[in-house]
Protein backbone atom coordinates (compact mmCIF):
# COMPACT_ATOMS: atom_id res chain seq x y z
CA UNK A 1 0.00 0.00 0.00
CA UNK A 2 1.22 3.47 -0.84
CA UNK A 3 2.54 5.02 2.36
CA UNK A 4 1.60 8.48 1.19
CA UNK A 5 -2.00 7.59 0.35
CA UNK A 6 -4.76 9.59 1.99
CA UNK A 7 -5.98 6.54 3.83
CA UNK A 8 -2.60 5.89 5.44
CA UNK A 9 -2.29 9.54 6.40
CA UNK A 10 -5.72 9.43 8.05
CA UNK A 11 -4.59 6.36 9.98
CA UNK A 12 -1.54 8.28 11.12
CA UNK A 13 -3.77 11.16 12.22
CA UNK A 14 -5.88 8.69 14.19
CA UNK A 15 -2.84 7.46 16.04
CA UNK A 16 -2.11 11.01 17.18
CA UNK A 17 0.26 12.27 14.48
CA UNK A 18 -0.39 16.01 14.63
CA UNK A 19 1.14 16.68 11.22
CA UNK A 20 -0.89 14.06 9.39
CA UNK A 21 -4.21 15.86 9.27
CA UNK A 22 -2.45 19.01 8.15
CA UNK A 23 -1.18 17.03 5.18
CA UNK A 24 -4.73 16.01 4.29
CA UNK A 25 -5.81 19.63 4.44
CA UNK A 26 -2.93 20.71 2.23
CA UNK A 27 -3.81 18.09 -0.35
CA UNK A 28 -7.50 18.76 -0.57
CA UNK A 29 -7.93 22.39 0.47
CA UNK A 30 -7.93 23.80 -3.04
CA UNK A 31 -10.35 21.28 -4.45
CA UNK A 32 -12.73 21.60 -1.56
CA UNK A 33 -12.57 25.37 -1.95
CA UNK A 34 -13.38 24.95 -5.64
CA UNK A 35 -16.37 22.85 -4.72
CA UNK A 36 -17.69 25.23 -2.08
CA UNK A 37 -17.03 28.23 -4.30
CA UNK A 38 -18.96 26.65 -7.13
CA UNK A 39 -21.76 25.70 -4.79
CA UNK A 40 -22.01 28.97 -2.89
CA UNK A 41 -20.78 31.45 -5.47
CA UNK A 42 -19.11 33.77 -2.99
CA UNK A 43 -15.47 33.65 -2.04
CA UNK A 44 -16.04 34.54 1.60
CA UNK A 45 -18.73 31.89 2.02
CA UNK A 46 -16.56 29.38 0.21
CA UNK A 47 -13.65 30.00 2.56
CA UNK A 48 -15.86 29.58 5.60
CA UNK A 49 -17.43 26.43 4.21
CA UNK A 50 -13.97 25.00 3.39
CA UNK A 51 -12.80 25.67 6.91
CA UNK A 52 -15.95 24.13 8.37
CA UNK A 53 -15.52 21.11 6.13
CA UNK A 54 -12.08 20.35 7.48
CA UNK A 55 -13.14 21.06 11.04
CA UNK A 56 -16.03 18.65 10.66
CA UNK A 57 -13.73 16.08 9.07
CA UNK A 58 -11.29 16.40 11.94
CA UNK A 59 -14.04 16.04 14.53
CA UNK A 60 -15.41 12.97 12.76
CA UNK A 61 -12.08 11.43 11.94
CA UNK A 62 -12.88 8.36 14.05
CA UNK A 63 -16.07 7.93 12.09
CA UNK A 64 -14.16 7.60 8.83
CA UNK A 65 -14.40 4.09 7.52
CA UNK A 66 -11.76 2.90 5.15
CA UNK A 67 -14.41 1.62 2.75
CA UNK A 68 -14.74 4.98 1.04
CA UNK A 69 -11.98 7.14 -0.33
CA UNK A 70 -10.88 10.08 1.81
CA UNK A 71 -11.62 12.36 -1.14
CA UNK A 72 -15.21 11.12 -1.44
CA UNK A 73 -15.67 11.45 2.30
CA UNK A 74 -14.38 15.04 2.26
CA UNK A 75 -16.55 15.93 -0.74
CA UNK A 76 -19.61 14.60 0.98
CA UNK A 77 -18.86 16.67 4.08
CA UNK A 78 -18.27 19.74 1.91
CA UNK A 79 -21.52 19.29 -0.01
CA UNK A 80 -23.40 18.91 3.29
CA UNK A 81 -21.70 22.02 4.63
CA UNK A 82 -22.78 23.99 1.58
CA UNK A 83 -26.36 22.74 1.79
CA UNK A 84 -26.68 23.57 5.48
CA UNK A 85 -25.11 26.99 4.96
CA UNK A 86 -27.60 27.74 2.22
CA UNK A 87 -30.47 26.60 4.39
CA UNK A 88 -29.28 28.73 7.29
CA UNK A 89 -28.94 31.79 5.16
CA UNK A 90 -32.07 31.31 3.10
CA UNK A 91 -34.03 33.96 4.93
CA UNK A 92 -31.10 36.31 4.95
CA UNK A 93 -30.37 35.66 1.31
CA UNK A 94 -33.88 36.41 0.18
CA UNK A 95 -33.17 40.10 0.36
CA UNK A 96 -29.72 39.51 -1.07
CA UNK A 97 -31.28 37.53 -3.89
CA UNK A 98 -33.55 40.41 -4.63
CA UNK A 99 -30.52 42.66 -4.77
CA UNK A 100 -28.77 40.16 -6.97
CA UNK A 101 -31.72 39.85 -9.29
CA UNK A 102 -31.82 43.59 -9.51
CA UNK A 103 -28.13 43.58 -10.31
CA UNK A 104 -28.74 40.82 -12.79
CA UNK A 105 -31.42 42.85 -14.47
CA UNK A 106 -29.09 45.83 -14.64
CA UNK A 107 -26.33 43.63 -15.86
CA UNK A 108 -28.38 41.99 -18.54
CA UNK A 109 -29.85 45.29 -19.58
CA UNK A 110 -26.72 47.35 -19.37
CA UNK A 111 -25.53 48.70 -22.69
CA UNK A 112 -22.06 47.66 -23.85
CA UNK A 113 -20.95 51.28 -24.00
CA UNK A 114 -21.43 51.35 -20.23
CA UNK A 115 -18.15 49.58 -19.58
CA UNK A 116 -14.66 49.84 -21.07
CA UNK A 117 -15.21 47.22 -23.74
CA UNK A 118 -13.38 43.98 -23.43
CA UNK A 119 -12.58 43.63 -19.73
CA UNK A 120 -16.03 44.62 -18.71
CA UNK A 121 -17.51 42.26 -21.24
CA UNK A 122 -15.49 39.40 -19.80
CA UNK A 123 -16.57 40.34 -16.32
CA UNK A 124 -20.15 40.43 -17.38
CA UNK A 125 -19.83 37.03 -18.96
CA UNK A 126 -18.21 35.62 -15.82
CA UNK A 127 -20.87 37.14 -13.64
CA UNK A 128 -23.56 35.76 -15.90
CA UNK A 129 -22.10 32.25 -15.70
CA UNK A 130 -21.79 32.48 -11.94
CA UNK A 131 -25.39 33.50 -11.59
CA UNK A 132 -26.54 30.91 -14.06
CA UNK A 133 -24.77 28.16 -12.11
CA UNK A 134 -26.00 29.51 -8.78
CA UNK A 135 -29.56 29.50 -9.99
CA UNK A 136 -29.44 25.79 -10.84
CA UNK A 137 -31.25 23.42 -8.48
CA UNK A 138 -28.86 22.05 -5.87
CA UNK A 139 -28.67 18.50 -7.26
CA UNK A 140 -27.72 19.82 -10.71
CA UNK A 141 -25.34 22.41 -9.34
CA UNK A 142 -23.45 19.78 -7.33
CA UNK A 143 -22.76 17.76 -10.45
CA UNK A 144 -21.68 20.78 -12.50
CA UNK A 145 -19.33 21.98 -9.80
CA UNK A 146 -17.81 18.56 -9.23
CA UNK A 147 -17.27 18.10 -12.93
CA UNK A 148 -16.12 21.57 -13.92
CA UNK A 149 -14.46 22.88 -10.79
CA UNK A 150 -13.00 19.71 -9.39
CA UNK A 151 -12.65 17.82 -12.62
CA UNK A 152 -13.88 14.59 -11.07
CA UNK A 153 -14.80 11.74 -13.37
CA UNK A 154 -18.39 10.60 -13.71
CA UNK A 155 -17.52 7.52 -11.66
CA UNK A 156 -16.00 9.63 -8.87
CA UNK A 157 -19.05 11.89 -8.77
CA UNK A 158 -21.28 8.84 -8.64
CA UNK A 159 -19.24 7.53 -5.69
CA UNK A 160 -19.33 10.80 -3.80
CA UNK A 161 -23.03 11.36 -4.30
CA UNK A 162 -23.86 7.70 -4.07
CA UNK A 163 -25.76 7.77 -7.35
CA UNK A 164 -25.84 5.51 -10.41
CA UNK A 165 -23.44 6.56 -13.17
CA UNK A 166 -26.30 7.11 -15.62
CA UNK A 167 -28.00 9.51 -13.19
CA UNK A 168 -24.84 11.59 -12.94
CA UNK A 169 -24.64 11.87 -16.73
CA UNK A 170 -28.30 12.65 -16.97
CA UNK A 171 -28.07 15.40 -14.35
CA UNK A 172 -25.07 16.94 -16.01
CA UNK A 173 -26.82 16.90 -19.36
CA UNK A 174 -29.85 18.65 -17.85
CA UNK A 175 -27.63 21.18 -16.09
CA UNK A 176 -25.76 21.97 -19.29
CA UNK A 177 -28.98 22.41 -21.17
CA UNK A 178 -30.29 24.87 -18.59
CA UNK A 179 -27.01 26.79 -18.47
CA UNK A 180 -26.96 27.00 -22.23
CA UNK A 181 -30.45 28.54 -22.26
CA UNK A 182 -29.63 31.05 -19.52
CA UNK A 183 -26.43 32.14 -21.20
CA UNK A 184 -28.19 32.47 -24.54
CA UNK A 185 -30.70 34.72 -22.85
CA UNK A 186 -27.88 36.83 -21.46
CA UNK A 187 -26.24 37.12 -24.87
CA UNK A 188 -29.46 38.04 -26.62
CA UNK A 189 -30.04 40.83 -24.07
CA UNK A 190 -26.61 42.22 -24.77
CA UNK B 1 -32.68 11.45 -19.69
CA UNK B 2 -35.91 13.18 -19.22
CA UNK B 3 -35.50 15.34 -16.16
CA UNK B 4 -37.03 18.82 -15.84
CA UNK B 5 -38.36 19.16 -19.36
CA UNK B 6 -34.84 19.09 -20.72
CA UNK B 7 -35.25 15.76 -22.35
CA UNK B 8 -32.62 15.22 -24.99
CA UNK B 9 -33.46 15.47 -28.62
CA UNK B 10 -31.45 12.33 -29.18
CA UNK B 11 -31.37 9.16 -27.14
CA UNK B 12 -27.58 9.16 -27.11
CA UNK B 13 -27.29 12.04 -24.61
CA UNK B 14 -25.25 9.91 -22.18
CA UNK B 15 -22.75 9.15 -24.94
CA UNK B 16 -22.71 12.83 -25.77
CA UNK B 17 -21.69 13.69 -22.19
CA UNK B 18 -18.98 11.02 -22.11
CA UNK B 19 -17.67 12.33 -25.46
CA UNK B 20 -17.82 15.96 -24.31
CA UNK B 21 -15.72 15.23 -21.21
CA UNK B 22 -13.31 12.82 -22.95
CA UNK B 23 -14.48 9.92 -20.87
CA UNK B 24 -15.56 7.72 -23.73
CA UNK B 25 -13.40 4.77 -24.61
CA UNK B 26 -11.67 4.78 -27.98
CA UNK B 27 -14.29 2.61 -29.63
CA UNK B 28 -17.16 4.58 -28.02
CA UNK B 29 -15.62 7.82 -29.20
CA UNK B 30 -15.18 6.68 -32.78
CA UNK B 31 -18.70 5.27 -32.78
CA UNK B 32 -20.09 8.56 -31.49
CA UNK B 33 -18.13 10.51 -34.07
CA UNK B 34 -19.87 8.49 -36.75
CA UNK B 35 -23.18 9.29 -35.06
CA UNK B 36 -22.34 12.99 -35.05
CA UNK B 37 -22.13 12.97 -38.84
CA UNK B 38 -25.75 11.93 -39.00
CA UNK B 39 -27.26 13.67 -35.95
CA UNK B 40 -27.62 17.42 -36.25
CA UNK B 41 -29.11 17.73 -32.77
CA UNK B 42 -26.06 16.13 -31.12
CA UNK B 43 -23.73 18.28 -33.23
CA UNK B 44 -25.52 21.45 -32.12
CA UNK B 45 -25.54 20.40 -28.47
CA UNK B 46 -21.88 19.44 -28.53
CA UNK B 47 -21.01 22.90 -29.87
CA UNK B 48 -23.21 24.83 -27.43
CA UNK B 49 -22.14 22.73 -24.40
CA UNK B 50 -18.56 23.40 -25.39
CA UNK B 51 -19.24 27.14 -25.22
CA UNK B 52 -20.88 26.73 -21.81
CA UNK B 53 -17.86 24.82 -20.59
CA UNK B 54 -15.53 27.59 -21.79
CA UNK B 55 -17.52 30.16 -19.84
CA UNK B 56 -17.50 28.04 -16.69
CA UNK B 57 -13.75 27.46 -17.04
CA UNK B 58 -13.15 31.20 -17.31
CA UNK B 59 -15.20 31.78 -14.17
CA UNK B 60 -13.44 28.93 -12.34
CA UNK B 61 -9.97 30.21 -13.25
CA UNK B 62 -10.88 33.69 -12.09
CA UNK B 63 -12.38 32.38 -8.86
CA UNK B 64 -9.53 30.06 -7.99
CA UNK B 65 -6.80 32.50 -8.90
CA UNK B 66 -7.57 34.32 -5.66
CA UNK B 67 -7.27 31.19 -3.60
CA UNK B 68 -4.48 31.31 -1.05
CA UNK B 69 -3.66 28.33 1.07
CA UNK B 70 -3.95 28.84 4.82
CA UNK B 71 -0.59 30.26 5.92
CA UNK B 72 -0.40 27.93 8.90
CA UNK B 73 -0.57 24.95 6.61
CA UNK B 74 1.98 26.08 4.09
CA UNK B 75 4.99 23.84 3.91
CA UNK B 76 8.29 25.54 4.55
CA UNK B 77 9.80 26.67 1.32
CA UNK B 78 12.54 24.36 0.10
CA UNK B 79 13.48 26.40 -2.92
CA UNK B 80 17.14 26.03 -3.72
CA UNK B 81 19.47 28.98 -3.92
CA UNK B 82 19.86 28.43 -7.66
CA UNK B 83 16.09 28.45 -8.15
CA UNK B 84 15.77 31.60 -6.08
CA UNK B 85 18.52 33.25 -8.12
CA UNK B 86 16.82 32.21 -11.36
CA UNK B 87 13.52 33.63 -10.14
CA UNK B 88 15.27 36.85 -9.17
CA UNK B 89 16.75 37.17 -12.66
CA UNK B 90 13.43 36.34 -14.28
CA UNK B 91 11.66 39.08 -12.38
CA UNK B 92 14.40 41.71 -12.56
CA UNK B 93 14.33 44.53 -15.10
CA UNK B 94 17.04 44.60 -17.76
CA UNK B 95 19.14 47.32 -16.10
CA UNK B 96 19.22 45.36 -12.85
CA UNK B 97 20.28 42.23 -14.67
CA UNK B 98 23.12 44.21 -16.34
CA UNK B 99 24.22 45.77 -13.07
CA UNK B 100 24.23 42.42 -11.34
CA UNK B 101 26.27 40.86 -14.11
CA UNK B 102 28.78 43.76 -13.99
CA UNK B 103 29.06 43.45 -10.22
CA UNK B 104 29.63 39.72 -10.56
CA UNK B 105 32.36 40.22 -13.16
CA UNK B 106 34.08 42.91 -11.04
CA UNK B 107 33.94 40.67 -8.02
CA UNK B 108 35.46 37.79 -9.96
CA UNK B 109 38.28 40.00 -11.31
CA UNK B 110 39.08 41.37 -7.84
CA UNK B 111 38.99 37.92 -6.34
CA UNK B 112 41.34 36.68 -9.08
CA UNK B 113 43.76 39.54 -8.45
CA UNK B 114 43.71 38.92 -4.72
CA UNK B 115 44.45 35.24 -5.23
CA UNK B 116 47.27 36.01 -7.68
CA UNK B 117 48.81 38.47 -5.25
CA UNK B 118 48.63 35.97 -2.46
CA UNK B 119 50.28 33.34 -4.62
CA UNK B 120 53.15 35.75 -5.42
CA UNK B 121 53.68 36.53 -1.74
CA UNK B 122 53.70 32.88 -0.92
CA UNK B 123 56.24 32.12 -3.67
CA UNK B 124 58.59 34.92 -2.66
CA UNK B 125 58.48 33.89 0.99
CA UNK B 126 59.23 30.32 -0.02
CA UNK B 127 62.18 31.50 -2.08
CA UNK B 128 63.48 33.58 0.82
CA UNK B 129 63.38 30.58 3.13
CA UNK B 130 65.12 28.44 0.57
CA UNK B 131 67.97 30.97 0.33
CA UNK B 132 68.29 31.08 4.15
CA UNK B 133 67.73 34.80 4.26
CA UNK B 134 66.32 35.89 7.58
CA UNK B 135 64.61 39.07 8.56
CA UNK B 136 66.00 41.37 11.24
CA UNK B 137 63.46 40.04 13.74
CA UNK B 138 64.44 36.45 12.97
CA UNK B 139 68.10 37.22 13.47
CA UNK B 140 67.44 38.98 16.77
CA UNK B 141 65.35 36.11 18.00
CA UNK B 142 67.87 33.45 17.00
CA UNK B 143 70.72 35.39 18.54
CA UNK B 144 68.80 35.72 21.78
CA UNK B 145 68.04 32.03 21.79
CA UNK B 146 71.64 31.12 21.16
CA UNK B 147 72.82 33.45 23.90
CA UNK B 148 70.42 31.86 26.30
CA UNK B 149 71.67 28.43 25.28
CA UNK B 150 75.26 29.48 25.70
CA UNK B 151 74.54 30.94 29.11
CA UNK B 152 73.10 27.62 30.10
CA UNK B 153 76.07 25.81 28.68
CA UNK B 154 78.56 28.15 30.40
CA UNK B 155 81.24 25.84 31.87
CA UNK B 156 81.29 25.71 35.62
CA UNK B 157 84.63 25.87 37.35
CA UNK B 158 84.65 22.11 37.70
CA UNK B 159 84.01 21.51 34.04
CA UNK B 160 86.90 20.02 32.12
CA UNK B 161 88.77 21.76 29.38
CA UNK B 162 87.68 19.18 26.86
CA UNK B 163 84.06 20.20 27.44
CA UNK B 164 84.99 23.78 26.71
CA UNK B 165 86.87 22.76 23.62
CA UNK B 166 83.82 20.89 22.40
CA UNK B 167 81.77 23.94 22.93
CA UNK B 168 84.16 26.01 20.92
CA UNK B 169 84.34 23.36 18.24
CA UNK B 170 80.61 23.15 17.91
CA UNK B 171 79.47 24.69 14.66
CA UNK B 172 78.31 28.23 14.78
CA UNK B 173 74.61 28.72 14.34
CA UNK B 174 73.54 29.66 10.88
CA UNK B 175 72.16 32.95 12.08
CA UNK B 176 75.43 34.04 13.45
CA UNK B 177 77.14 33.45 10.16
CA UNK B 178 74.86 35.86 8.49
CA UNK B 179 74.33 38.32 11.33
CA UNK B 180 75.71 41.84 11.23
CA UNK B 181 79.13 42.49 12.75
CA UNK B 182 77.65 44.59 15.56
CA UNK B 183 75.39 41.78 16.54
CA UNK B 184 78.25 39.32 16.41
CA UNK B 185 80.31 41.50 18.71
CA UNK B 186 77.39 41.81 21.05
CA UNK B 187 76.77 38.13 21.00
CA UNK B 188 80.39 37.18 21.66
CA UNK B 189 81.58 36.55 25.16
CA UNK B 190 85.24 36.71 26.18
CA UNK B 191 86.97 33.37 25.77
CA UNK B 192 87.77 31.55 28.94
CA UNK B 193 91.23 30.39 29.68
CA UNK B 194 90.45 26.80 28.78
CA UNK B 195 89.05 27.91 25.44
CA UNK B 196 92.04 30.04 24.70
CA UNK B 197 94.34 27.11 25.53
CA UNK B 198 92.37 24.85 23.26
CA UNK B 199 92.49 27.41 20.51
CA UNK B 200 96.20 27.84 20.93
CA UNK B 201 96.68 24.13 20.74
CA UNK B 202 94.79 24.02 17.55
CA UNK B 203 96.81 26.80 16.12
CA UNK B 204 99.90 24.83 17.14
CA UNK B 205 100.99 27.44 19.51
CA UNK B 206 102.92 25.54 22.02
CA UNK B 207 103.21 28.29 24.43
CA UNK B 208 100.90 28.45 27.36
CA UNK B 209 102.12 31.61 28.87
CA UNK B 210 99.41 33.99 29.96
CA UNK B 211 100.58 36.96 27.95
CA UNK B 212 100.31 35.16 24.58
CA UNK B 213 97.01 33.61 25.44
CA UNK B 214 95.58 36.93 26.57
CA UNK B 215 96.76 38.59 23.39
CA UNK B 216 95.14 35.88 21.32
CA UNK B 217 91.99 36.12 23.34
CA UNK B 218 91.87 39.87 22.93
CA UNK B 219 92.27 39.62 19.19
CA UNK B 220 89.52 37.12 18.93
CA UNK B 221 87.32 39.12 21.22
CA UNK B 222 87.84 42.15 19.09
Amino acid sequence: MDLSSDEIIVERALTGDAEAFGEIVRRWERRIFALTYGMLGREEDARDATQETFLAAFRNLRGFRGEAKVSSWLHRIAVNQCISRQRRSRVRSESALEDEQENDANLFASPISYSPAHVAEGRQQTAAVRRAVNSLPLDLRQVVVMKEFEELTFREIADVLDLPLSTVKSRLYTAMKQLQMRLQKFESRN
Amino acid sequence: MNERNNSPDCERAADLMAFLYNEASESEASDFQLHLQECGSCRAELASFGTVRESITAWRDEALSGFVSSPALKKPSTKSAVAALRQFFDLSPLWLKGATALAAVTFCVLAGLAIAKRENNHLSSTQVNQGNVYTQQDVDRIVKEELAKQKKAEPSPVETASDSALAVKSPKPKALRTATPDQLVKSRRPLSRAEREQLAAELRLQTTDDATLNLLGDRINQ
